[in-house]
């Protein structure tokens, strides 16, 4: 049996590459395992939360020790880039796991399901963003939406719940079948001989005939593919529905970590694979870009839910985000994301924190009900102003600085007007950003006494407010340690 | 042996796609658009059989296979959305589903 042999062979050489995926892998099954669940019967259900940030944490100690390499017939690689985003994936994981424990608590909906989904969604972006050729690519990123598209339903008795999760399975389902359709014509562009990114640009070159028609339409579908999933618009038309319906909880986790994986999978598309056809794609990516940054921040002005106005704001940060991935230069591009991936994920996770625990007195899904929140929690609301403004990109925070960066390396690579695009976009977002903060310090609390905070969320707005106050008087050393981090 | 060229297979895959893409966009009921979206999966099929015999691998086809299986994952958890949401509203039109908007 020679092909079992290679096969078993190859999988012992290459599985040290993926140790924290398995891991991720049997600890999803064993949980959603009967027996397991039989045998851990008395176990309140809320240990499972604990269970699974043992899990992830124990996952991102595997990450940090995985060697550098590639392998799976070149289908997976190990670099700096990848252990950098691989690390965000599995902190934002954490942070959704703290995030949840008491509103689901609260809604006694906890179950041995949510959080397994919580893990298998995990380590299909763990694999997302190691994945170097195509079709490893489509696989893990179906396997985080799979288990996204449940997550969003997740509270089946509420109506806006399953209208969220059916918009969104609907659009991503069609997204996917664009990307895979986008797939299909780029290997067919090749020849038929290869996915894989590294030699994308010399099959194509090589292929007989005139293949521009092929690979034009086929980077444009993939770019369409992507586009939905980290929603740019004008592909974005799920992202506030899926925001606004899905459990808070889940809303956090879908704003960041999908995010980071999709965009990490974006820059190596773009950046290694699609480089060589480069004309191809620039012009329609800056227009997702440009699109993006000035539609999401003027659909936010008029929200008046701040889950859809924290979704069209993340719209508009998708937008800056794009700026790294049309850096060409994939190095730098992924250093610039990561670290405005960084920031935005503790941002992120803040606020919705606080939305979170507005919600538990029946609260917190309008801006209104921000109303008076510096006279009743004064810390919560500083935590709250810290977060905002961080979001707009005020300059003492770490906002600004990762903005900065991040504009900085659009501009030496000659991205002028776009550039000034975003300027003016974030400027502008100023003003629904800082709405917020006038609500809490300028506007009468009402009548109802604040509940108590708890201390999953007195920790997690805690951490995030500090990262962004302390942050930047950091800067150069944080910038120095994410550029060893993604420079492997 | 009849030999088709491969123009054929990316008309024939193309006109597949498109009917999909026509069928998302204009159809409203919930299950059709699900099948919709399994013709667009089985177009990309078709093109990434066809081409894998062109050049004599067997990876295009693995792939293809493997997008079968992943179909099959999709659908039953599309499936599972469309009776939630039946046991919830008691329709599949997409149109009846506009609680959400702004």
């Amino acid at each position: 049996m020679p092909f079992a042999q290679a096969l078993w062979e190859s999988l012992a050489r290459d599985s040290r590459l993926v140790t924290p995926v398995i891991l991720l892998w049997l600890a999803g099954t064993l949980m959603l395992w009967p027996l397991g669940s039989l045998l851990l019967k008395r176990m309140p259900k809320d240990r499972w939360a604990f269970f699974t940030v043992a899990i992830l944490l124990l996952s991102g100690w595997f990450v940090i020790n995985t060697p550098n390499a590639i392998g799976f017939a070149d289908m997976f690689r190990v670099d700096g880039v990848t252990k950098g985003f691989q690390i965000l994936c599995i902190a934002a994981g954490i942070l959704t796991v703290a995030l949840g424990r008491q509103q689901l608590g609260a809604l006694k909906e906890h179950s041995v399901e949510y959080y397994s989904l919580i893990i298998f969604s995990i380590s299909g972006m763990l694999l997302l963003v190691g994945a170097t050729d195509l079709v490893s690519i489509y696989f893990a990123v179906e396997l985080m939406a799979l288990c996204v598209y449940i997550l969003v339903g997740y509270l089946r008795t509420q109506e806006r719940a399953v209208e969220a999760s059916i918009k969104y399975f609907l659009l991503g389902a069609f997204s996917s079948g664009i990307l895979l359709f986008g797939i299909s014509l780029i290997f067919a562009a090749t020849g038929g001989t290869t996915t894989n990114l590294e030699r994308l640009g010399q099959a194509i070159a090589l292929a007989p005939g005139n293949q521009d028609l092929l690979v034009f339409s086929g980077v444009l579908m993939v770019l369409i593919g992507f586009a939905f999933k980290v929603a740019a618009v004008p592909f974005h038309m799920w992202s506030p529905d899926a925001y606004e319906g899905a459990p808070t909880p889940v809303t956090a986790f879908m704003s960041m970590a999908p995010k980071a994986a999709a965009l990490a999978a974006f820059i190596r598309i773009f950046g290694t694979g699609f480089n060589g056809v480069a004309e191809n794609w620039i012009a329609p990516l800056s227009f997702i870009a440009a699109a993006s940054m000035i539609l999401g921040n003027i659909a936010a002005f008029k929200q008046q839910s701040i889950k859809r106005m924290l979704a069209y704001s993340s719209i508009g940060h998708v937008g800056y985000m794009l700026l790294g991935v049309l850096a060409m230069d994939s190095q730098a591009g992924a250093q610039a994301v990561w670290f405005y991936m960084m920031t935005y994920l503790f941002m992120q996770a803040g606020a919705f924190a606080i939305v979170i625990y507005l919600q538990g007195a029946n609260e917190g899904e309008r801006i209104e009900d921000f109303k008076g929140l510096a006279k009743r929690r004064p810390l919560l609301a500083f935590a709250m102003m810290v977060f905002m403004l961080s979001l707009a990109g005020i300059p003492p925070l770490l906002g600004f600085f990762s903005k900065f960066y991040l504009f900085r390396l659009a501009i030496i690579e000659g991205y002028i007007t776009l550039t000034v695009i975003a300027l003016l976009t974030s400027a502008a977002a100023a003003y629904y950003y800082l709405n917020v903060v006038a609500q809490m310090y300028f506007k009468e609390p009402g009548e109802a006494a604040p509940p108590p905070v708890c201390i999953c969320t007195k920790a997690i707005v805690a951490l995030c407010s500090a990262v962004l106050l302390v942050g930047t008087a950091f800067g150069p050393w944080i910038m120095d340690w994410v550029g060893k981090i993604v420079w492997g | 042996m009849i030999m088709v060229s491969m123009n054929t297979v990316l008309f024939i895959s193309f006109t597949l796609f498109s009917i999909g893409v026509l069928g998302v966009l204009i159809r409203r009921n919930a299950l059709i658009i699900l099948m919709c979206v399994e013709l667009m999966l089985n177009a990309a099929n078709i093109n990434l059989i066809a081409f894998a015999r062109h050049s004599g691998t067997v990876a295009g086809q693995a792939f293809a296979l493997l997008v079968m299986g992943l179909a099959a994952a999709e659908v039953a958890i599309g499936l599972a959305l469309v009776v939630s949401l039946y046991r919830k509203k008691d329709t599949v039109q997409v149109d009846d589903i506009n609680l959400l908007k702004g």
